[in-house]
């Protein structure tokens, strides 16, 4: 049984250099853009961030408030290279949901 | 779309034009959508990208291609809705509008000079001499002793005797420098003139008194500006062998001259120089009466030429002048001439130009007279025969530059005017002798 509040503890302390390795990029589609509307934002994040971090990270980088974080981890493909198998990477995308009012302008350059 | 008039001084015209913003941002969005059908970004489909990402990606681009479309636009209504022609292309400034933001309506400044008002010339009491003068037997006949004396013939003289002036001496030779024969100066059976031109200086001279079957080694100097740069302005000695002697013969002109030529008789010969000739005057004739014509029209020119215009033509002719001056190649008139003078009669020059160019096409335009593509196409195969075996080139040439072909139908269409307008003037014929016909020399207006 994992320490959700040990974690949740650490992830509070996190430095602001942790925060960009954490939030790696702006996930930008057409499903990305639909989500838009009920107010979630997709990131490309770090393999192994965890979702406090995730909140703690978007919420310390970007000056919202973050309700709730979704994960998942695409596996990346098999795929060959002159004849060899290469892994593509896994990604770890980050579905985050703000608070009411809140958005992020993910065109903008982050300070 | 707004317009005051801020200047109307002559021919100068100068306008200040607001577009409003709501007009151009449904153009941007217009655009934008537009681009969104057609881009592929990758994690969206075809066509599904949302007008915001395109407009972060391609806002500043549209906003600069839509402003330009809306100055351009406007000033056309512009040009269209006030009945203006201008001289030249408006020149625009502007004012505000140009950020990306596309917030702030678009004003800018229109200057341009229009054309004047040319008021129809009335050509018929345009009164011009056509001079005409007619081939004479005299003129053809000296024309046939040209041809007779170019197609001279060369008998080989069987006494063997000292060569004189005026003969030809058939001799092998071998040119050494220094006492080595150097490269091309050794050849066989050359028909050397003596008194003729073509060879080195001294060289046909000292061969003068050499019978045939004599030798002979001669010493000659290469002028300075030989062609062969290793040979000019050296001593060489040529070691002559005489092989033969040729008399020229004057050829007669009959019948047997023009079968040689490759006509029927002699009286075809006189023909066709006859109508050479009267083609020579007619163009001669042509030139003269375009040019009073031309002196005529530009005293009835009233109007004011546009200062773009005529600054543009000046600088052209100026330029001229220069490269000129620069060559040292400036007309003997001018020589005397200081800058200040040489500039205003230059300037004086552009501005009867320009005045002349306009009115003639006034008339042209006021009377319909349009360049088919016939006669376009004609100027073209007339040019391209100008380049002998290539004249493929020249019309793929003329196909790919449109404006090359637009240079072509300039003086097509002058010629057209000028000869409309010859057609409406009073024309005298008067007889005059070639003489008198070549007298002025045309200028070149």
């Amino acid at each position: 049984m994992t320490n959700v509040l040990a974690i949740r503890k650490k992830a509070e302390r996190m430095s602001r250099e942790t925060m960009y390795d954490i939030v790696r990029a702006p996930l930008i589609t057409e499903k990305a853009t639909a989500l838009s509307e009920k107010n979630q934002v997709v990131f490309k994040v770090a393999i192994d961030a965890t979702k406090p971090e995730i909140k703690v990270a978007v919420e310390g980088l970007f000056g919202v408030k973050v309700l709730g974080v979704n994960t998942l981890v695409q596996k990346g493909k098999t795929k060959r290279f002159k004849g060899r198998p290469g892994q593509r990477s896994d990604v770890k995308k980050a579905f985050v949901q703000l608070a009411e009012g809140q958005s992020i302008d993910l065109t903008a350059k982050l300070v | 779309m707004q317009v005051t008039e801020t200047l109307s001084d002559g021919l100068k015209r100068g306008f200040t034009v607001t577009v409003p913003a709501g007009e151009l941002e449904s153009k941007r969005t217009a655009r934008l959508k537009e681009m969104g059908q057609s881009m592929s970004l990758p994690g969206f489909r075809p066509g599904k990208v949302p007008l915001s990402l395109v407009t972060q990606r391609y806002g500043a681009a549209v906003q600069g291609e839509v402003l330009e479309q809306a100055v351009s636009d406007a000033t056309r209504t512009l040009l269209e809705e006030r009945n203006l022609r201008p001289a030249l292309q408006p020149r625009v400034d502007l004012v505000s509008g140009a950020e990306v933001d596309g917030k702030a309506d678009l004003e800018f400044k229109v200057e341009m000079e229009v054309l004047p008002e040319i008021a129809q010339p009335d050509l018929s009491d345009l009164a011009l001499t056509r001079l005409k003068a007619t081939a004479d037997a005299e003129t053809v006949d000296k024309a046939l002793k040209d041809i007779a004396s170019r197609q001279r013939n060369f008998v080989t003289v069987e006494e063997i005797r000292p060569a004189a002036h005026g003969d030809v001496v058939v001799v092998d030779f071998v040119g050494k420098l220094d006492g080595v024969p150097f490269e091309g100066g050794t050849a066989d059976d050359v028909n050397v003139e003596i008194g003729g031109a073509g060879f080195i200086p001294g060289f046909a001279e000292q061969i003068e008194g050499l019978s045939p079957g004599e030798e002979k080694v001669i010493t000659v100097t290469f002028p300075a500006d030989y062609s062969a740069e290793a040979l000019a302005g050296k001593e060489a000695t040529f070691d002559i062998k005489a092989k033969g002697l040729k008399r020229p013969v004057d050829v007669e002109i009959d019948d047997e001259l023009a079968k040689k030529m490759g006509f029927e008789g002699l009286e075809q010969v006189r023909e066709l120089i006859t109508k050479q000739v009267e083609q020579e005057y007619e163009q001669l004739s042509r030139l003269r009466i375009k040019r009073e014509l031309l002196d005529a029209l530009s005293e009835k020119t009233d109007f004011e030429a546009p200062q773009g215009m005529v600054d543009a033509e000046f600088g052209q002719i100026w330029q001229r002048v220069e490269s000129d001056r620069k060559e040292g190649q400036l007309d003997e008139e001018d020589l005397g001439k200081d800058e200040e003078t040489l500039r205003a009669d230059y300037r004086k020059i552009a501005e009867r130009r320009v005045k002349l160019g306009l009115l003639l096409a006034e008339i042209g335009r006021a009377n319909a007279i349009t360049v088919s593509q016939d006669e376009m196409l004609q100027a073209i195969r007339a040019e391209a025969m100008r380049y002998q075996g290539q004249e493929q080139a020249v019309f793929d040439f003329f196909r790919k530059n449109p404006q090359a072909a637009e240079s072509l139908r300039g003086p097509i269409f002058e010629n057209k005017v000028v000869d409309y307008v010859i057609e409406l003037a009073t024309v005298t014929d008067k007889d005059v002798t070639p003489e008198e016909l070549a007298e002025i020399p045309p200028a070149d207006l």
